[in-house]
């Protein structure tokens, strides 16, 4: 392709600059390393997704539902060469984007059940805030900015237990879990001892509760006792090992500490915030997280978080073991990326678009083959467990009469479509959050199969639902077609149609009861259920 | 004349001790009390001598819940389901009643005229005995064994009325038994129920109960005391509640729920002889005396006591009070 | 560095993850070094466990472990009980007779004082750790003695006041959902149990096979443990449906019903028999609540009478069926209640010298084990805390306690290391 040609298409928004630039996208560079090292290990790898299911994936990924019939219609019967990228980019566009990466951030940064960092991470997305700077907003946010406030809430919601504290931000945004390094050194990484433990906590042993605000002490040590019973001062210590020489401090005397309690009483009353002191230890970590040698516990632990989101596997397992004895499944791989990550303002959403727009990421989850590779080589995709946004939104979407979305009037489209995700979240409790070792629970089953308002709510039939525009079709295999279609997204195999007509056939005399026990069927399959 | 009144009442002395003094008696004759405690002593004392003496009684073997001095004797009634006939110069056992109720004994009384002495225990029957030979005379049964939860039920305090007629016994559940003190049958029942909590939500058990009871100088009312409802029953977080009945006509006349100055049991009520002012004594973790005005229906004074006041003894004239508690024995004054 | 150890190392590398096949692999993957054969043998004995928690701090003082006399004892005197030499309070004359049954531990010594903290620890054996999730006591128990392909469910918890409900962890943690309790608190049966009037039962069925023959189409090459529990959770909805009316106590004779007694705890152990008898391994009914800060004796006299009667009820019950020697009886608190009497003659929180008893399958009955001084201020000999008490509950249904599962790669023993069970009240 010529030079003009390309900035020609540049400018129409149809390629991105930096193929211009001949800088390699992440993408490539992700794909070149795999397949690397997929033939360094002599696996074949599994064929590429066919576009139901890409448009499927991508969609679920990125903005948190399913699509729409039309939406599928769009992309299949579109011949453009790029309608990948193009179908991304408008994910990327969309606002449900970053209402969905919000909450999947909450998820992981908030205790279980908790959604006080809903609403801060929906802005900072929004506004393409840089991780490293959310990072800084959560730790010692300004109480000045309204959102940097809210940020706080991370410490918050843990200062009533420091070690909770310690853990939460070591595991979360380190990769390392440094808890079992509490009460002896570690009993399997050697680099991690009491010592690292204790070094961590006391980046936050001088932080208290002042009415609505987090304070910060400017003196004061952490102790703690050895396994051998040894009384020891903690020094502030990185997860590298690296030790802070602070300033010196003293405690103050008991005067000093009276006309300290009623500044902080006072402060309290008024609702305002206690001024971060001149040495702060806090500050003194972001320091060392973000800016020196150590910046790339950061940088990686990132980018193996967000690898994971995407891909279902991280380049380490389990996420919060990052360390030195437990190494990347591609090591220079994640290197690149963490730097990639640092040299660009820690964008979120450019990591994402990069890997969800390689190849592995449009690779099936279906390998017939006898020796199924390891999931470490990421040569198929991998079954993920929805979120319970997700699930929610994939059963009130394919509920739905799929006319309600194919309005010619684009905005009255997306209405409609806002209107039934705003929805999901409300179904979204009845559901549980998928972990690691995920197991689904038989109250779920047993809620699909027995409950009243879930039935009611999905099954009914109306004009706004599937079930309403199924009962105007003529025929079962129009009925079979449409249903499979709007549910799971894709056209129906003929193994499947001889099933569902063969059901519908059975039950002439009941058949509203059929088309509906048919959806049933549809909506509660293990493909509605998994991301694949 | 001394002045007394409410508004004199102070404190005297405190004597502070590691048990719970659960009763006390006056002894007038000998200027010194009788306290009957959770060590299952009795102790005879004379708290405003300069070093106080605790004479022992022994023979209880858990707490003591009743004291009564018959001028012959100290007669007194345990939670070990026993009443003790005292000699109170040697202290010694002239007479015990074993088994004298069936469940514990949570309190007795001394009819006005010395002859009868009444206790009350959680077999939920009210006995009367001959003050002098100890010997049973008849029980009132009528109480429920069973509260309507399914729980036992408690029985907490008896009062006969002045004129010696009446009989009133007190229960957890709220009820106000009153009983013709000749015959034995029973009058009248009434009710306080915000005296009694259930809880069939957050902790499914009970709390409170009506604690106190006592007759007006005129025996034509009756007073009881207890804790107003509780949110959270797993402590005593209400204020102390007195209702007042005419006893004829069963209609309520006087309630008091109390404030924030007097969270807690009320565990006595005494009549000034008047019948003008009655006080009113309990507490949860700390104490309080409340002076109520009967005629105004309006409290006449609180004032923090030291400890949970469990009872009080008051001399004739009404001008000293001694009141048992927890972890102490105390002396207030009420006059000027 | 041993085999084991090398091998422990290399798994929590994190490398050579484990591809399971198909559901019951999956399950069985989680711990790759437990023998098949030693939990075949365990299954087919059918050890089963019935948990009476008893939320909010029972009084040791006034149940198991009494000290009438001291000005710490409270009101209540001690009794005789069938076994020489053992007082327990007067206010379980039920228990003081049927005592054979049962073991006191009176020493323990868990440190912990708050609700929260101490109902975490005597739920999980352990403190917890932030970024591991253990499993509780039952869902441990549904794990080692259930059947995989039950019909009755595994572990099903009786929780209906409404204080203190959230302390009381049941949560299957790294063993996965399949473990998770049925939580019933407003009813005392599983919600969605029933079919709903709307589809015949005919249809019920055949919908689920649709479901399932549209599902094992999308398993098809396709692995993953989650994927292959989605099946198997609806795999097991027919089976639950039709344990509905084990959890329905009309159906026992009005005698056995009259027997326990019209109290809500009464009824909700009833089901838990019923559920015992059926196969359920292990079933919690929680009698709250106790913390009884102010008027603990009025409190205890309310609650020990009930619990005397609930208890001595089930243990007869149990026996009469001949399932007592299977069946191991727990009663268990957060923590106990201090000697020191408080002014609103209340007892408050006290960790640190507390009863526990286990009555049943594999208890040596009759004996105590461990003391409090005189006034029950501390351990005075066997001092033990939640670890060794949980090895002994597990080892008295036959589970070995030093057994480990592996999460990922990392060995995760059953209860703390170097925990033994207390051997003097095992059979």
């Amino acid at each position: 392709m010529r030079l003009s040609q390309l900035i020609i298409l540049v400018v129409l928004g149809l390629t991105p600059l930096s193929m211009v630039c001949g800088e390699t996208s992440i993408q490539d560079i992700v794909d070149s390393m795999l397949d690397a090292k997929m033939r360094q290990v002599n696996i074949t790898a599994a064929p590429l997704a066919d576009d139901y299911n890409i448009l499927r994936r991508t969609t679920l990924d990125l903005i948190g539902r399913i699509p729409t019939a039309a939406e599928v219609d769009r992309y299949v019967t579109s011949e453009d060469s790029n309608k990948r990228e193009q179908m991304v980019d408008q994910l990327l566009r969309s606002p449900a984007y970053e209402k969905h990466l919000a909450y999947d951030l909450n998820l992981l940064l908030s205790p279980a059940g908790n959604s006080e960092l809903q609403s801060y991470l929906e802005q900072a997305v929004t506004q393409r805030r840089g991780w490293d700077q959310m990072f800084r907003a959560m730790l010692l946010g300004d109480y000045e900015d309204e959102l940097e406030r809210q940020a706080m809430k991370f410490v918050k919601l843990r200062v009533k237990d420091l070690d909770n504290l310690t853990n939460a931000t070591s595991s979360l945004f380190f990769g390392v879990n440094i808890s079992c390094a509490k009460c002896h050194d570690h009993p399997l990484v050697i680099e991690w001892t009491q010592a690292h433990f204790y070094g961590m906590k006391s980046f936050f042993n001088r932080l208290f509760e002042n009415g609505d605000f987090i304070g910060e002490r400017d003196y004061g040590a952490l102790k703690y006792q050895t396994t051998d019973g040894e009384q020891l001062d903690a020094q502030m210590m990185f997860l590298s090992g690296k030790a802070i020489e602070e300033p010196q401090w003293t405690s103050p005397n008991e005067e000093k500490q009276k006309a300290e309690k009623q500044q902080l009483e006072q402060l309290a009353k008024d609702k305002k915030p206690v001024p971060i002191p001149q040495y702060s230890r806090r500050a003194q970590l972001l320091d060392i997280a973000l800016r020196g040698d150590d910046l790339n516990y950061f940088s990686k632990s990132i980018v193996n978080r967000l690898w994971y989101r995407t891909f279902g596997y991280g380049l380490v397992m389990p996420l919060d073991q990052m360390h030195p004895s437990n190494p990347a499944s591609h090591p220079k791989l994640l290197d690149f990326l963490a730097k990639d990550m640092s040299d660009h303002g820690y964008d979120l959403t450019r990591l994402i678009r990069g890997l969800v727009l390689t190849q592995a990421y449009a690779r099936s989850s279906r390998y017939d083959g006898e020796n199924r590779p390891p999931q470490m080589w990421f040569a198929v995709a991998n079954v993920k467990p929805l979120t319970p946004q997700q699930y929610a939104a994939a059963l009130l979407f394919g509920a739905r009469n799929p006319s309600q979305f194919a309005n010619d009037d684009a905005t009255k489209n997306q209405t409609e479509i806002d209107s039934v995700h705003a929805q999901a979240r409300t179904l979204a409790v009845k559901f549980e959050v998928p972990s690691d070792e995920f197991q689904v629970s038989v109250d779920e089953a047993l809620l699909f199969s027995n409950d009243a308002a879930l039935e009611k709510d999905l099954l009914a039939n109306r004009a706004d639902r599937l079930i309403g525009e199924l009962m105007n079709l003529s025929t079962d295999a129009d009925v079979v077609a449409l249903a499979s279609k709007s549910i799971m997204n894709r056209p129906v195999t003929q193994q499947e149609q001889r099933v569902m007509m063969k059901y519908l056939k059975h039950r002439k005399d009941r058949r509203e009861a059929a088309v509906i026990q048919l959806v049933w069927a549809l909506l509660t399959s293990s493909e509605v259920r998994f991301n694949y | 004349m001394a002045e007394i009144g409410p508004k004199f009442f102070k404190e005297v002395k405190q004597i502070t001790r590691a048990d719970i003094l659960l009763r006390i008696s006056y002894q007038k004759s000998m200027q010194s009390v009788y306290v009957g405690s959770s060590d299952a002593k009795i102790y005879s004392v004379d708290p405003l001598a300069d070093k106080p003496e605790f004479h022992e009684f022994q023979g209880h073997t858990s707490y003591v819940m009743g004291l009564v001095d018959t001028e012959k004797h100290l007669v007194s009634g345990s939670y070990d389901r026993s009443l003790i006939w005292w000699d109170k110069e040697s202290r010694e056992i002239v007479r015990r009643v074993e088994d004298a109720h069936d469940r514990w004994i949570r309190n007795i009384f001394l009819s006005p005229d010395g002859q009868t002495v009444l206790s009350v225990g959680d077999d939920m029957v009210c006995k009367l005995w001959d003050a002098k030979s100890g010997e049973f005379v008849r029980e009132l049964v009528s109480h429920q064994k069973i509260t309507p939860n399914h729980f036992p039920n408690m029985l907490y305090a008896t009062a006969v009325s002045p004129d010696g007629n009446l009989i009133a016994t007190v229960d957890r559940i709220a009820k106000i038994k009153i009983w013709d003190f000749k015959t034995g049958e029973e009058v009248t029942e009434l009710e306080a129920p915000k005296c009694y909590t259930w809880d069939s939500e957050k902790r499914i058990h009970s709390i409170g109960g009506i604690r106190s009871v006592c007759f007006s100088p005129d025996s034509k009312s009756v007073a009881v005391g207890g804790i107003g409802p509780i949110g959270n029953i797993d402590h005593l977080e209400s204020p102390g509640r007195v209702e007042m009945f005419n006893v004829a006509s069963g209609e309520k006349t006087h309630e008091f729920e109390g404030d924030k100055n007097v969270i807690g049991l009320v565990e006595q009520i005494v009549f000034h002889p008047s019948g003008k002012w009655l006080m009113a004594v309990g507490g949860k973790h700390t104490g309080w005396v409340q002076f109520l005005d009967l005629e105004k229906k309006e409290v006449i004074r609180q004032v923090d006591a030291p400890m949970h006041v469990h009872q009080v003894a008051v001399t004739d004239d009404f001008g000293t009070v001694y009141g048992a508690g927890h972890g102490k024995l105390i002396v207030w004054s009420l006059v000027n | 560095m041993t085999l084991q150890n090398s091998f422990s190392r290399r798994r929590f590398l994190g490398q050579s993850a484990f591809a399971g096949t198909g559901a019951a692999a999956s399950v069985m993957s989680l711990d790759i070094l437990k023998s098949e054969a030693f939990s075949k043998q365990l299954k087919q004995k059918g050890k089963r466990v019935l948990l009476l928690w008893l939320a909010g701090g029972v009084s040791q003082l006034e149940t198991f472990d009494p000290k009438p006399g001291r000005l710490t004892g409270g009101p209540f005197q001690a009794i005789q009980t069938a076994v020489p030499g053992v007082e327990i309070s007067e206010l379980m004359p039920k228990m003081a007779m049927r005592l054979k049954h049962t073991a006191i531990i009176r020493s323990l010594n868990t440190k912990i004082g708050d609700h929260g903290g101490g109902s975490r620890l005597m739920h999980l054996g352990r403190r917890d750790e932030p970024n591991l999730s253990y499993p509780d006591m039952g869902s441990v128990m549904a794990r080692e003695l259930g059947r995989l392909d039950s019909k009755v469910p595994d572990y099903v918890t009786f929780y209906t006041a409404t204080e203190g409900r959230g302390n009381a962890v049941g949560r299957p943690g790294f063993l996965g959902s399949r473990y998770a309790p049925m939580f019933l608190t407003t009813d005392n049966k599983p919600q969605n149990l029933g079919r709903l009037e709307s589809i015949s039962d005919l249809d019920h069925r055949e919908r689920a096979d649709l479901r399932r023959a549209l599902s094992a189409r999308f398993a098809q090459g396709r692995v993953s443990p989650a994927l292959g529990s989605h099946n198997v959770a609806y795999g097991r909805v027919r089976g639950l449906m039709s344990s509905e009316a084990l959890f329905d106590i009309t159906r026992e004779p009005k005698s056995i019903q009259d027997k326990y007694g019209p109290s809500l705890f009464a009824q909700q152990t009833l089901v838990a028999r019923r559920l015992i008898e059926a196969g359920t391994p292990f079933v919690k009914v929680s009698r709250a609540w106790w913390d009884s800060h102010g008027q603990n004796f009025e409190t205890h006299l309310e609650m020990v009478t009930e619990l005397d009667h609930v208890m001595s009820t089930l243990l007869d019950d149990l026996e009469e069926r001949g399932l007592l020697e299977d069946t191991l009886v727990i009663t268990l608190s957060e923590f106990g209640r201090t000697p020191t009497i408080n002014g609103s003659l209340g007892r408050d929180h006290f960790a640190r010298a507390w009863s526990a008893t286990l009555s049943g399958c594999g208890i040596r009955g009759g004996t105590v084990f461990g003391s409090t001084d005189e006034d029950g201020q501390h351990v005075k000999d066997g001092e033990v805390g939640a670890a060794e008490l949980f090895a002994t509950i597990y080892a008295a249904v036959g589970i070995d306690p030093h057994h480990e599962y592996y999460v990922g790669s990392r060995p995760v023993p059953l209860v703390d290391i170097g925990t033994d069970a207390i051997s003097e009240v095992l059979v």
